[in-house]
């Protein structure tokens, strides 16, 4: 049905390549790729820190028929350079109307709470409400650590529920659907026990620490 | 006592200069001494989530930028109030950019806290923090999503008092910013 449309999928981590919501990210793009889509991405980090970009980005925008934004939960919200590119965005809107143009989104974190990206999906729906797109819905993923920027198809079975949400939110967007209340619910299910992930996110906290010489200074405050 | 207000609007128009001005009369008139950061003109990097703050350099962003700064108004300072214009229901990057270098006055360890998992407190004391977002017009859901992260921002931010919310440009909009401003005010005081 979405044979030949185009989706865009804009990558909203600071990180960039390699990063835990490109994997997502392209996964996704990937199974759209299968349904007949074509397919392009475009990194906000690089762009927003060079105005020149920032319209390159914007103007790519223009000719999608679906955008897809994944990105990192920052302190509650988008971070702050996406935040900067969507405000672009929907600038540009106002003199550049798409008509019929779809936004979709995947918000991940480092919590192991899925809950903690609510607040920055409902963000990206009123986004979608300014730049007159059609808001199509969002994937919230916690305990994104596990993934840690590997393509998914490499990350392991702990992921096996977050490959089953991209399948199935990629069969609801290929077909013109917005993303559908089980690919939603799967792709918030935790990916291991909470008292595990804490446990094992602290450790990691202390072994990083040593590794930089820094082990007895973790609590350290600014001078 | 002493007061940062963080500028976060790009464009200083009638109603954000009627809300700065509304906002530094009553922290005056409180007898806060005021730091006023107009976040568009500081020098201020993108955070890139390296956790260099918490592992390399613990406290500290690794960052050497204005940036530092900002991390520092928020537990050196009596009372941070953070203005920006409601941009699709949450904070202007410009804001946000500012917001988001507060990450190295919070532990990377985490704790739980009313049944979800948070980062612990680095520090003692954190300033006293308001958030208040400006509308141009009446809107609701933007209203009820601001409202929301404000609060969010309050199980971060560890703040000793928290006000959070949108005013909207019109005539009674110092009365608005007082209404938000009051508790926090007169905690301060009372300090």
């Amino acid at each position: 049905m979405s044979e030949g449309k185009k989706v865009l999928l804009i990558v909203g981590s600071p990180k960039g390549k390699n990063s835990t919501s490109e994997s997502l990210g392209l996964y996704l793009l990937d199974r759209l790729r299968e349904s007949g889509m074509t397919t392009e991405v475009e990194y906000i980090y690089p762009a927003v820190r060079k105005e020149n970009n920032l319209d390159k980005l914007v103007i790519a925008t223009d000719c999608a028929d679906l955008i897809v934004l994944s990105f990192p939960l920052y302190v509650d919200s988008i971070p702050a350079g996406t935040i900067r590119a969507l405000e672009a965005i929907a600038e540009h809107r106002k003199s550049a109307p798409v008509s019929g143009q779809k936004f979709a989104a995947i918000c991940q974190s480092g919590f192991p709470e899925a809950l903690h990206n609510k607040i920055a999906v409902e963000i990206c729906r009123l986004f979608a409400r300014d730049a007159d797109m059609e808001w199509m819905g969002a994937l919230t993923l916690g305990g994104g650590g596990v993934v840690s920027g590997k393509p998914l198809k490499e990350a392991g079975g702990m992921v096996r529920n977050v490959i089953k949400a991209l399948d199935l939110a990629a069969a609801d967007l290929a077909t013109g659907s917005s993303i559908s209340e089980e690919a939603r619910s799967v792709m918030s299910q935790p990916l291991m026990p909470k008292w595990l992930y804490m446990s094992m996110g602290n450790l990691g906290w202390y072994i990083q620490a040593a590794q930089n010489k820094v082990l007895f200074k973790l609590n350290a405050r600014a001078e | 006592m002493k007061a940062t207000i963080y500028d976060g609007f790009d464009n200083h128009d009638a109603d954000c200069r009627q809300l700065i001005q509304a906002v530094t009369a009553q922290l005056e008139e409180a007898g806060y001494e005021i730091d006023f950061l107009t976040l568009k003109d500081m020098k201020i990097g993108y955070c890139t989530g390296c956790f260099g703050c918490w592992i390399k350099t613990p406290g500290v962003c690794v960052l050497n930028d204005e940036g530092r700064a900002i991390a520092k108004s928020g537990i050196e300072s009596d009372l941070v109030v953070a203005l920006t214009p409601v941009t699709f229901g949450g904070y202007s990057s410009s804001l946000k950019k500012a917001l988001d270098r507060w990450a190295p006055n919070l532990s990377p360890f985490f704790e739980t806290r009313g049944g979800e998992i948070h980062h612990k407190r680095r520090y003692d004391h954190y300033a006293d923090t308001a958030i208040i977002g400006l509308l141009r017009s009446p809107d609701d859901e933007a209203e009820k999503v601001f409202e929301s992260l404000a609060a969010r921002n309050k199980l971060n931010f560890f703040g000793r008092m928290f006000a959070g919310g949108v005013v909207t440009a019109g005539d009674d909009l110092p009365a608005q910013v007082g209404a938000l401003l009051g508790q926090v005010l007169k905690a301060g005081v009372e300090k």
